[in-house]
């Protein structure tokens, strides 16, 4: 079997002094993919995403992010490996809002500097990056690049957002209910820009959500409650 | 870098609390460095009233007491002293110079003192400087001649020429005046900002003349009266003066000299060191001054205070701000710096501020204070006290960032990349 791009054995993981919130046998996300992971709130969606990121520490386990071992790294190390690795979308209210669009889009290449050679390797500088990265995405108006990003509507932040996940070509995508904002014919659209950027970057994209409606478009889809052992953690006070 | 304009960015994002917490903090500042301003030249205008003289003598009092009324024209003499107790010591073999001074009388609320011409030739201030003529020329025969301090003569507006009537006794309003004995106005001294800018000069013949139909303190009647002119070809020589200030051919002897005053068997008499009694005076003055300089350290420690609280009361709704910054890559030191930045940014803008506002203030209140206080306060580039004391405030700030810091550096390992609404 080829290298996967997550991989997760064994894994555990509980608050102090709760019971276990997360219990997670096997899991894999290939390269390339897109995995569509169901999870209500309260199913430890957040942790998970937390874990994956290398904010919190599993209690035993290992996960895996191309191959390296993140129980390994320091803090500071896995910090760093995120940042090169991962792009994050988020629900809503992704963006600076004091910082123009260029650059909320251009700030992974500013810590992390694997990111910002990539940018400039594939665009020739990090600037043109962003603008091109944004004009896939439908926000081709130079003009609209100088705004404030809070001037933008939530459709067209979350389309900065996901340049901003993108630039630098990180291997995996994280998007945490990027779609929940927005109405449902917007929604489809939004995923569809979003595959076709993680394809052409070659990025997997590990999509979470509550919302069963958008699964079929995905590569795979997954319940975290079948994943995760722990599943009666469900009504645990995490949100 | 990067980190810089990334806090700059958020801190523009918060304008107007960052504007009013940089504002008390430039007030507090340039509280701060008036203060400091003041009480530097203060202390320098004080250190230099008097210079050159070295034994002031009076009636036996205290020393502070003496300084006071002979050099400040502040209160009384207990007493006078013989005219000839003066003589006595003017020729002393030791005695350089000797300038006597009678005090008493006043002119809408300025002292006269009546002296000699050795006052115009000995008398020293500053780094040894010499009273100067700004217009006319210093008393000669005449009786009724008056030489006005600077302060004087623009004050109350008067010019070479102008006739004047002094008023006895020093209230502010008098109702027993000279009027049957006008003094005219025939010298304007230069500006040096200490008590000689508030006194009228006049000469011991004339103090002399206005009292001569005195008796018991209250002017004679009738046939006792005597005119202007009667008493110009009377003879004027003072019988008892105030103060005397002795100038000495050898610094050795003051000491020796000082002794002998003080056991002088005419008249009970009080010699005292001008710089010796200054100290004393400044060290009463100095607990106010320091006073001052506390309440205004603490006006800074208030605005610092201000800008902790500002920072520390936006963390709570930066925590989204903060979570972004983690998800693409910033680490928890990065959210540390970014609000210590913050804070140092807050302060600097605070200190240029309050640097700017501090020469506005100079700018516009240097001629008042000089001619009110006879304080010059100077257009200067900071003293290295200052910029050590600015310095001192921007590091304080950097210390109080710290704490918003950690708290933001905590608050960012725990929320790691959830965003808290």
């Amino acid at each position: 079997m080829s290298q996967a791009l997550i991989e997760l054995t064994d894994l555990s993981f509980s608050w102090p002094g709760q019971p276990a919130l997360l219990d997670i046998p096997a899991f894999r996300l290939e390269p390339g993919e897109t995995l569509f992971l169901k999870g209500p709130s309260g199913s430890g969606k957040t942790t998970l995403l937390g874990l994956l990121g290398g904010v919190q520490k599993p209690d035993h386990g290992s996960i895996r992010l191309l191959g390296q071992e993140l129980t390994a790294l320091s803090l500071a190390a896995r910090d760093h490996f995120r940042v090169d690795h991962t792009g994050y979308i988020f629900q809503q209210f992704n963006l600076l809002p004091f910082l123009s669009v260029r650059e909320n889009v251009e700030l992974p290449c500013r810590f992390s500097r694997l990111r910002a050679r990539r940018a400039e390797q594939r665009h020739g500088s990090i600037d043109q990056a962003a603008a091109s990265l944004l004009a896939h995405l439908g926000l081709k108006d130079p003009a609209l690049l100088a705004r404030r990003a809070d001037t933008l509507s939530i459709g067209q932040q979350q389309r900065v957002a996901a340049a901003r996940a993108l630039i630098g070509q990180p291997e995996l995508v994280i998007a945490d209910e990027p779609t929940s904002a927005l109405d449902a014919d917007a929604r489809e659209a939004f995923i569809r820009l979003l595959f076709a950027e993680c394809r052409e970057a070659g990025a997997s994209l590990l999509f979470v959500s509550h919302d069963q409606s958008l699964a079929p478009l995905f590569d795979r889809h997954l319940s975290l409650s079948e994943l995760n052992r722990a599943a009666h953690g469900a009504c645990a006070g995490e949100v | 870098m990067y980190l810089f304009r990334l806090a700059l960015a958020s801190l523009a994002n918060r304008r107007f609390t960052a504007f009013l917490t940089a504002f008390a903090i430039a007030l507090s500042v340039c509280l701060l460095l008036a203060v400091e301003r003041v009480r530097t030249e203060a202390r320098a205008s004080f250190a230099s009233t008097i210079s050159g003289t070295d034994l002031i003598v009076g009636a036996r009092s205290g020393s502070v007491n003496l300084l006071l009324y002979s050099v400040f024209r502040i209160g009384n003499a207990t007493n006078n002293i013989r005219w000839d107790s003066f003589e006595h010591y003017a020729n002393n073999p030791q005695v350089k110079w000797a300038i006597p001074i009678s005090l008493g009388d006043s002119h809408r609320g300025y002292r006269v003192m009546g002296t000699n011409e050795s006052y115009f030739e000995h008398y020293q201030y500053g780094h040894r400087q010499n009273l100067q003529l700004a217009q006319g020329r210093a008393f000669a025969n005449d009786p009724f001649e008056v030489v006005l301090g600077a302060e004087v003569a623009d004050a109350l507006h008067y010019k070479l020429g102008d006739k004047l009537v002094l008023a006895h006794g020093v209230a502010a309003i008098s109702l027993v005046k000279h009027d049957d004995k006008p003094f005219t106005v025939i010298g304007i001294l230069k500006r040096t900002g200490t008590p000689v800018d508030r006194t009228l000069h006049i000469s011991l013949g004339g103090m002399e003349a206005m009292h001569i139909d005195w008796h018991n303190g209250v002017p004679a009647r009738g046939a006792g009266r005597i005119s202007a002119e009667q008493a110009r070809n009377m003879d004027l020589t003072p019988t008892a003066i105030t103060a005397f200030m002795l100038g000495l051919n050898n610094k050795i002897s003051t000491f020796a000299l000082q002794r002998d005053i003080n056991e002088f068997r005419g008249e009970p008499l009080l010699a005292i060191l001008p710089g010796v009694a200054l100290q004393e005076l400044w060290s009463l003055m100095g607990t106010a001054e320091k006073a001052l300089f506390v309440v205004s350290l603490f006006v800074v420690l208030t605005g610092l205070i201000g800008m902790l609280t500002a920072i520390l009361t936006s963390l709570n709704e930066r925590r989204r701000e903060m979570a972004i910054l983690r998800s693409v890559g910033a680490r928890p030191w990065h959210i540390a710096s970014l609000l210590v930045l913050e804070a140092f940014a807050l302060a600097l803008s605070g200190i240029v501020a309050g640097l700017l506002l501090l020469y506005l203030g100079i700018a516009l209140a240097q001629g008042y204070v000089q001619s009110n206080y006879g304080l010059y306060l100077p257009m200067a580039l900071p003293s290295a006290y200052e910029w050590s004391l600015l310095g001192i405030i921007l590091g304080a700030a950097l210390i109080m960032g710290s704490v918003p810091a950690w708290r933001a550096y905590r608050q960012s390992l725990a929320d790691g990349l959830s965003i808290h609404l």
